[in-house]
């Protein structure tokens, strides 16, 4: 099997259905100005001109999915007895992930530390995982707010993808990174790529060069600032506590389970969650360990670019897609907080100078 | 032009506040992004132009010392809708009242320059010019603007303490206003439920529209959340989102003051304001009254009277 | 873990008995419906388990019965939220879900050979008392066994027929004490952390285990560090909202530490050198 190929761009719509002769394809689609991951069906339209609007996260980390469902029965013998049956599927199609960009593709990556790489790994999300092959647009300029660079990737970085494209000449250039991506590379509307290597790998170093670093270079977060009430207090001041960040990011996978119920039937159901939310660490008691929202975005901003790297050999759970910034209601850019935190010449005295006290 | 008087007045009002909420240049130059100024160097920061469609109102209750809020004609009506409603004290607000000729949608700039990169952005009247790597393109406001600007009755602010400039009046015809309202109402029932049932679909339930939302009051415990009363599951179906939608609605009967921030905050890009709008002509049939322009008036759902002096017979 | 595949499957258990314990809190003593299950079910004291009412939901509960005793797990439940009401409802009989054990244990290997002070309030029993039977039924590997226990008013007190049995017991130094005068109370008054400090325990080769309401461990751990007790010999076990159990869900971090998979037992000194949100 060839790992490299050309696609011509009238022939995309050829490739993803074959892809989809034997999986779930889900594609950027063009709902009014909205570019959505759907599951590809022939009524819809695919959109390979910006980043979507939503990562590509929920094709393997739905949004809402069922943990379990569950029956009440009665023996008619023992009418004051009532038993409960459960069932638990964990067994999902083969799926596609095509469309994504660099930085969504290793959102995954993100995701599959903490889901899979762990002696309790999430069935639903590893099964759905090990089923998904992804095949990720490069990207050819950045985008209002991207950063991939400033956290270790590109826009044309191969981390969590199996397949890579660049535009070229009318079509894109494929180069498979897994064996999950050669398989994909035998289709038959897939031309030999070889001849366009050299000019795919121009373009993505000049895309490369084009996106912004935030950060000062080898640069750590300040501990002092990190931990100030003050100037988190200053610089959550505008957030209104909203999930927009959390719900459009690549690599956040914080979740609830809530039970539904019916008559005699329900099911337990896993639901994104956001840190962002009050409600998300609030205990029956009443008690809220992080009850002012600068204590959440700390915690956000902590998760990120602190405590995962601090668990996973510094590797940051952001990939810098920048949809937290452009899709902000009130713009709060994590990119701007994160290199404040990290520079070295920033002085929390003087953010801390004519502060007022942190609100909620 | 109005910014500096606007800066002249920030400086003059803050030894008497805690906070003057007002806007400055965000992460590109496509963007505006509120600030709380606190000490008069942040001053030089502050930004007026098209793009502070924001409406800073918002944070008023939130505050717990005496501010100073910069808003524009519509941001005033949530000022007035918060005295109706007791949520504000109007004797710890400043209102820098900032007559408005209209503002810019950044998602519909965006599209129009095919989603490149912003490098600058300048205005003269009546027009943006956006600079991108492929070149400069202008544009006129009325193509980039909020739907809400395109009818607007209130350039100038209704309550204020000072103005930045000479008070404008709208060119607007008052009939404009429901206008997309009445291109709605005449589709079927059938075409008006798959057009929001198409819309819906989008919604992630990040809850911006909610949040950003002047007169949504219960926040952290609205009933998309709770679990008592359990009336919304955590699902994402379309059936939980509509109704999720269709309650946020129904709450700001009478309480809608049209701002357009649920609509400008949608990451989903959803029509989100269409369907209070709509509420919003039923009540002004119904019981001939705006929200958010007479501090004296109280909501109509806020009381009960037999015989509703302003209410019109119903039309069925 | 249960070695289960799906760690968020519960398995199905019966109550056998629901026991009052005080006007809002009640103790479930349930056995696994796999009798084989029940067999190899091992655990350690400290361990937590989430108790499902199907259709209301799951919440986190310790194990309070000790593994050396294993005819059944208790768990006791204050009536608090949705689903501890549920769980009042729960009769004799009726069938719910466990998951269990999650969660690491208090550290009672290198308390062998130590003098052992706990300290506890309210429901804060609980945890304790799943270490406290354990070394009891393991006497002779631990010196004094010192127990300091409050409640706002004496119905409120926990495990009455433990208390009675402690505290007839001489290998045993029980002292209860409810925060004010209460008809028929003869025993001590005042705040769990004042009757500390009055007791001033040594802190001479002993180790503290502390559970409570926040603001009294808060207090007790002032008073401990006044008592010059060591950091690391100072033993507590946290709460916080959870859903997963299992280190995923996100909201029970202290940093990059989870309360339900890396705690809920950690030491002072450990808890001093994770972040904290205050």
């Amino acid at each position: 099997m060839a790992d490299k190929g050309y696609l011509p761009k009238e022939k995309i719509k050829e490739f993803v259905e074959a892809l989809g002769k034997d999986a779930a394809v889900y594609a950027p689609c063009l709902e009014g100005d909205t570019i959505i991951f759907r599951q590809y069906t022939a009524d819809k339209e695919i959109s390979l001109d910006r980043p979507a609007n939503t990562p590509p996260k929920g094709a393997i980390y739905p949004q809402c999915e069922t943990l379990l469902s569950f029956e009440f029965k009665k023996d008619a013998a023992t009418p004051q007895k009532m038993d409960v049956e459960l069932k638990a599927n964990t067994d999902f199609p083969k799926a596609v992930v095509f469309g994504g960009r660099p930085c969504d593709a290793k959102g995954f990556t993100v995701i599959d530390r903490v889901f899979v790489n762990t002696d309790t790994a999430d069935p639903y999300y590893k099964k759905r995982r090990e089923n998904t092959t992804i095949i990720t647009k490069c990207c050819n300029s950045p985008y209002a707010g991207c950063f991939c660079v400033g956290v270790g990737g590109g826009p044309a970085s191969r981390e969590g993808s199996d397949v890579v494209m660049t535009e070229v000449d009318g079509g894109y250039y494929l180069e498979a990174v897994t064996e999950k991506g050669k398989a994909v590379m035998s289709l038959s509307m897939i031309q030999d790529g070889s001849s366009y290597e050299a000019k795919a790998k121009q373009a993505n170093e000049k895309a490369t060069g084009a996106v912004r670093n935030p950060f000062p270079a080898d640069a750590r977060i300040s501990p002092e600032l990190f931990d100030s009430g003050d100037f988190w207090g200053r610089v959550v001041d505008k957030c209104v506590s909203c999930g927009a960040c959390t719900f459009l990011c690549p690599t956040c996978y914080c979740f609830n389970i809530t039970d539904e119920q019916a008559i005699t039937t329900g099911e337990r159901i896993r639901s994104w969650d956001s840190c962002m939310f009050q409600h998300f660490t609030l205990e029956t008691s009443g008690h809220n360990p992080r009850p002012a929202k600068y204590k959440r975005f700390r915690n956000r901003v902590g998760h990120k670019f602190s405590y995962y790297p601090e668990k996973y050999d510094g590797a940051i759970a952001c990939t810098g897609c920048g949809r937290c910034i452009r899709y902000c209601p009130v713009s709060v850019d994590i990119s701007e907080i994160v290199g404040y935190l990290k520079d070295p010449k920033a002085d929390p005295k003087q953010w801390a100078a004519d502060k007022k006290d942190a609100k909620n | 032009m109005s910014t500096q008087k606007l800066k002249e007045i920030i400086k003059q009002v803050l030894p008497d506040v805690e906070t003057v909420i007002c806007w400055q240049e965000g992460y590109d130059k496509l963007n505006v992004t509120p600030i709380f100024i606190t000490s008069p160097e942040q001053v030089d920061q502050v930004v007026w132009n098209p793009l502070c469609a924001q409406n800073l109102a918002s944070y008023l209750p939130s505050q717990k010392k005496k501010v100073a809020v910069a808003v524009k004609g519509c941001d005033s009506r949530t000022i007035v809708q918060y005295m109706q409603e007791g949520l504000i004290d109007r004797n710890n607000v400043v209102i820098i009242g900032i007559p408005c000729k209209g503002t810019v949608s950044k998602k519909k700039v965006q599209k129009a320059i095919g989603n490149e990169p912003v490098e600058e952005v300048t205005f003269t009247d009546g027009s943006i010019k956006v600079k991108t790597p492929s070149g400069e393109k202008t544009l006129a406001l009325a193509d980039v603007c909020p739907t809400k600007c395109t009818s607007c009755q209130f350039p100038t602010p209704i309550v204020y303490d000072q103005l930045t400039a000479d008070a404008i009046k709208s060119d607007k015809p008052p009939e404009s206003v429901y206008a997309d309202v009445a291109e709605l109402e005449g589709k079927t029932l059938e075409e008006r439920k798959a057009y929001f049932a198409s819309q819906f679909d989008k919604c992630i339930r990040c809850y911006a529209c909610r949040n950003a939302c002047p007169m949504c009051v219960c926040q952290d415990s609205c009933i998309a959340e709770t679990r008592d009363p359990h009336w919304i599951t955590q699902k994402n179906s379309l059936d939980e989102k509509v109704m999720f939608h269709m309650i946020h609605a129904l709450h700001l009967a009478g309480r809608c003051v049209e701002c357009g921030e649920c609509e400008r905050v949608c990451p989903m890009e959803i029509p989100v304001a269409k369907l209070k709008k709509k509420i919003n002509k039923e009540m002004k049939d119904l019981f001939d009254y705006t929200p958010g322009v007479n501090p004296e008036d109280k909501p109509p759902m806020y009381t009960f009277n037999v015989d509703e002096a302003k209410i019109k017979e119903h039309k069925l | 873990m249960t070695g289960n595949e799906n760690p968020y499957l519960p398995e199905l258990v019966t109550v056998m008995k629901v026991i009052d314990e005080t006007p809002n809190i009640k103790s479930f003593q349930v056995v696994f419906n796999d009798t084989e299950k029940m067999k190899n079910f091992k655990f350690e004291p400290g361990q937590v388990g989430q108790l499902s009412v199907f259709g209301v939901g799951e919440s986190t509960f310790v194990i309070n019965s000790p593994p050396t005793r294993m005819d059944y797990l208790q768990f006791s439940v204050m009536k608090a939220g949705e689903v501890t009401t549920a769980l009042h409802g729960i009769y004799e009989g009726d069938v719910i879900g466990v998951r269990a054990p999650l969660g690491n244990w208090f550290p009672y290997q290198d308390m062998k050979g130590k003098n052992i002070l706990f300290v506890g309030g309210g429901i804060g029993l609980a945890p304790l008392r799943t270490l406290i039977l354990y070394m009891l039924d393991n006497r002779a590997d631990y010196k004094d066994i010192t127990i300091i226990y409050g409640s706002r008013t004496p119905p409120d007190l926990c495990y009455k027929d433990d208390l009675k049995e402690w505290e007839e017991r001489s290998d045993v130094n029980l002292i209860l004490t409810v925060d004010n005068e209460f008809p028929g109370w003869e025993k001590r008054t005042g705040f769990v952390p004042t009757v500390l400090k009055e007791e001033a325990p040594k802190s001479d080769n002993t180790i503290a285990i502390t559970c409570g309401p926040p603001i009294m461990i808060k207090f007790v751990l002032q008073g401990l560090a006044e008592l010059k007790f060591p950091e690391e010999n100072i033993i507590t076990t946290l709460e916080a909202r959870m859903k997963c159990g299992i280190g995923l869900c996100g909201r029970c971090n202290l940093g990059h530490k989870y309360i339900c998979k890396d705690g809920p037992v950690f030491s002072l000194k450990q808890l001093k050198e994770l972040p904290s949100d205050e």
